[in-house]
């Protein structure tokens, strides 16, 4: 784990690499932590998190903070039966296709029940809810992927990336280059 | 002297407009005790809960200020029979409004554009609606010191400024914020047509602190809070009121209006969030607690005196209801806009609310909202099933090309839409509020004839390749009417000073005592009238 130069808010964030590197070693942890008959529940739900962070980071290509990692597992386990076996089915996808973007396996992921899962996972990163409800579970607000899409231009709203009546500037063209994040 | 039960001046509600007189009165050398409804809470609360709130209600302004039990107010997301406001009519009069100290300032956009001496002409001119009970020229002072004690930001260039008629006889005191780039393109393209998009004069420090708050920096949150209070919150004033010598009663419930034999207001009573009855007495009573909490205490506050309500021997008490009926319209644009660099409303098309058509129909005033677009477009960009790049890219082009255009109508006073107490109470036992509402021919006329061709032909100027109108009249939140001002005391319920024609120690100003509202949002009239007032009530004092 890493801490990134560009991370705004000073937080550990992991990148890429590092998690699907890590997500290996922490699976096997997991798998050797669950034959000790002392292990406790929590240090189970942190490898299915860990877990999560792989699939997240198969599913989304970007830098993903695992403190919101954390939350969107900690929700998706409750909503979701057979939360594990899909992670499972969904990374060995994956893996099986070797790849490196969501590009390369998205197609790949059964309609149905998996491919519905992973949208989800992709919509609670990038709107930070659990659903567009009005009781949706809040997982992040300024960390909400929407925002990284426009961060070079646009405020989160209530946070400022201007100084006093600093933002005239020429109009953005589309096709300026995303934002890296 | 100020106590806990007595003052020389008794204010019920802490919103703008109560602070205004309560700082004229302090200043004058009066004790005040203002009364508050609702809790009292910091900024830094406000902005935490609404971060923390879901982003598809993020629009909700009420997520940020959740009601206390003793105080409801609006809240979404409520059933109807549920919902404190009850509502009868072919419209919805549903407004948003907070019960907490500092009031419904907590979440207006700043926007501060004046009457015109038409506005306040319009049976005169134009055959419809109510005249005002005086001219531009009488309200004109009042707006100098509204825009200097509020600090109203708004351009020096007077062929840039609102109104264009009538007189404006001193600067804002600070320069208009500068345009965002969709603003500045929107200013061009509606050129093209033919109408000036100008500088809103706006609540909101420009390039430099004012009032001991900070200059805007363009966090675009000017609703439902600004986090760092450059935007003019009455919150921002009470801690100044209190030092001056105000005494700030909160969590604290006005449910009756005492009157003496004389017909004078001898004391309010409250009930605190304990339900027990607390009463309170004064020389000079206020009432402003909002354009529906006014006129429903006053309904409430019968006795042997009034059997109608207090102030009501028109029978006018929680009529003419009015509002700025609004139709928006979603553009999609083949080029970037990227609405959301700055303050949320920043400028605005005013020349299409005044004309010789008024005879005919309503006026409208149109705006470009400058809200940062991906909590309105990621739901829908997700939802396309996209994925990796694709998504990115779609969410960015969304945000960048999609922009709300919004038509605020003028309504004209009407005794039909009314306030009435509702059979339906709330926590404490009180009557909800039942609002009768409908637009009007006036308003709907407009918007077949005038405001939707318009919205339309600026949509395609725009390069719209996809145009959304809404489908009905949304309430633009600015509460007016209910308690009407006028000369004659058998139509109307206060006078040219906001006093009660029924009582000469009542004074209920602010919104409700709009006779016309235009299109232009209300607030920077309602702190007029509140000033205006506030000299009568210095001069009342005085025994002048």
């Amino acid at each position: 784990m890493t801490r990134q130069s560009n991370d705004p808010n000073g937080k550990l964030v992991m990148s890429r690499r590092g998690m699907l590197l890590s997500g290996a070693t922490l699976l096997a942890g997991t798998l050797a932590a669950s034959l000790c008959p002392t292990i406790s529940l929590a240090a189970v739900d942190t490898g299915a998190q860990s877990r999560f962070m792989q699939l997240s980071s198969l599913l989304i290509n970007h830098q993903l903070n695992p403190d919101v990692g954390a939350r969107i597992a900690e929700t998706a386990t409750g909503e979701y039966k057979n939360f594990a076996g899909m992670l499972d089915a969904i990374i060995a996808i994956a893996e099986q296709k070797q790849a490196k973007t969501v590009e390369d396996f998205f197609g790949d992921i059964p309609e149905g029940e998996l491919r519905d899962f992973a949208h989800w996972v992709i919509f609670a990163w990038y709107s930070g809810c659990s659903s567009e409800k009005r009781n949706a579970k809040v997982f992040t607000y300024e960390e909400a992927l929407t925002f990284k899409t426009t961060s070079d231009i646009l405020t989160i709203p209530s946070y400022g990336i201007s100084g006093p009546n600093l933002w005239t500037r020429p109009n953005l063209p589309l096709s300026a280059p995303m934002p890296t994040f | 002297m100020v106590t806990k039960t007595s003052a020389d001046v008794v204010i019920v509600g802490t919103g703008v407009v109560g602070v205004v007189i309560a700082e004229q009165m302090l200043d004058a050398g009066h004790s005040v005790l203002m009364i508050e409804a609702g809790p009292r809470v910091s900024r830094a609360e406000v902005v935490e809960n609404w971060r923390n709130s879901p982003l598809g209600v993020k629009g909700d302004t009420s997520v940020a200020y959740p009601s206390r039990p003793w105080a409801p107010h609006p809240m979404g997301g409520e059933k109807p029979e549920d919902a404190y406001l009850q509502f009868s009519g072919p419209d919805a009069y549903d407004q948003t409004f907070i019960r907490y100290a500092g009031g419904s300032t907590w979440h207006w956009a700043g926007t501060s554009w004046r009457l015109t001496p038409e506005d306040m002409r319009i049976n005169s001119l134009y055959g419809v609606g109510r005249d005002w009970a005086f001219d531009y020229e009488t309200l004109e002072p009042y707006y100098v010191r509204t825009e200097h004690k509020l600090g109203i930001c708004g351009p020096a260039d007077r062929t840039q400024q609102w109104p264009q008629t009538g007189t404006r006889s001193a600067p804002y005191p600070m320069p208009a914020l500068p345009f965002s780039p969709g603003e500045v393109k929107f200013t061009e393209v509606v050129k093209t047509l033919g109408y000036n998009n100008i500088p809103v004069a706006q609540a909101r420090n420009s390039g430099m602190p004012y009032d001991g708050r900070p200059a805007c920096c363009g966090n675009n949150n000017c609703v439902p809070v600004c986090p760092v209070a450059a935007k003019y919150d009455a919150e921002t004033a009470l801690h100044r009121l209190e030092k001056k010598g105000a005494t700030l009663l909160v969590d604290s419930v006005v449910y009756k209006v005492e009157t003496s034999a004389q017909n004078k207001i001898e004391a309010v009573h409250f009930y605190d969030q304990h339900k027990q009855s607390h009463r309170i007495s004064g020389k000079l009573f206020v009432l402003a607690c909002n354009g529906l909490e006014n006129p429903k205490l006053l309904l409430m506050s019968t006795d042997d005196r009034n059997p109608n309500g207090i102030a009501n021997s028109s029978d006018q008490v929680g009529r003419n209801m009015m509002d700025h009926p609004a139709r928006s319209f979603t553009v999609t644009t083949k080029e970037p806009f990227w609405s959301g660099i700055g303050p949320v409303v920043n400028s605005g098309i005013m020349e299409t609310s005044q004309g010789s058509f008024r005879s005919e129909h309503a006026g409208a005033y149109f705006r470009y909202n400058n809200f940062a677009r991906n909590r309105f477009v990621t739901f829908a960009a997700l939802k396309k099933g996209l994925v990796g790049k694709a998504l990115d890219e779609e969410i960015r082009r969304m945000t960048a090309c999609t922009a709300d255009i919004v038509a605020a109508h003028e309504i004209l006073a009407d005794p039909n839409n009314r306030l009435t107490l509702s059979d339906k109470k709330d926590w404490l036992g009180l009557p909800k509020p039942s609002i009768h509402y409908d637009v009007g021919d006036y308003v709907r006329k407009c918007w077949e004839v005038y405001s939707q061709p318009i919205g339309k032909q600026i949509a395609e100027a725009m390069g719209a390749t996809d145009i959304k109108i809404s489908p009905k009249f949304n309430n633009s939140k600015h509460i007016m009417g209910g308690t009407i001002m006028g000369k004659d005391a058998s139509n109307s319920v206060v006078d040219v000073d906001c006093r009660a024609h029924d009582h000469e120690n009542l004074f209920i100003p602010g919104g409700g005592a709009m006779a016309a509202g235009a299109c232009g949002n209300s607030t920077i009239t309602m702190v007029a009238l509140a000033l205006k007032a506030g000299d009568a009530m210095v001069d009342q004092m005085r025994g002048a």
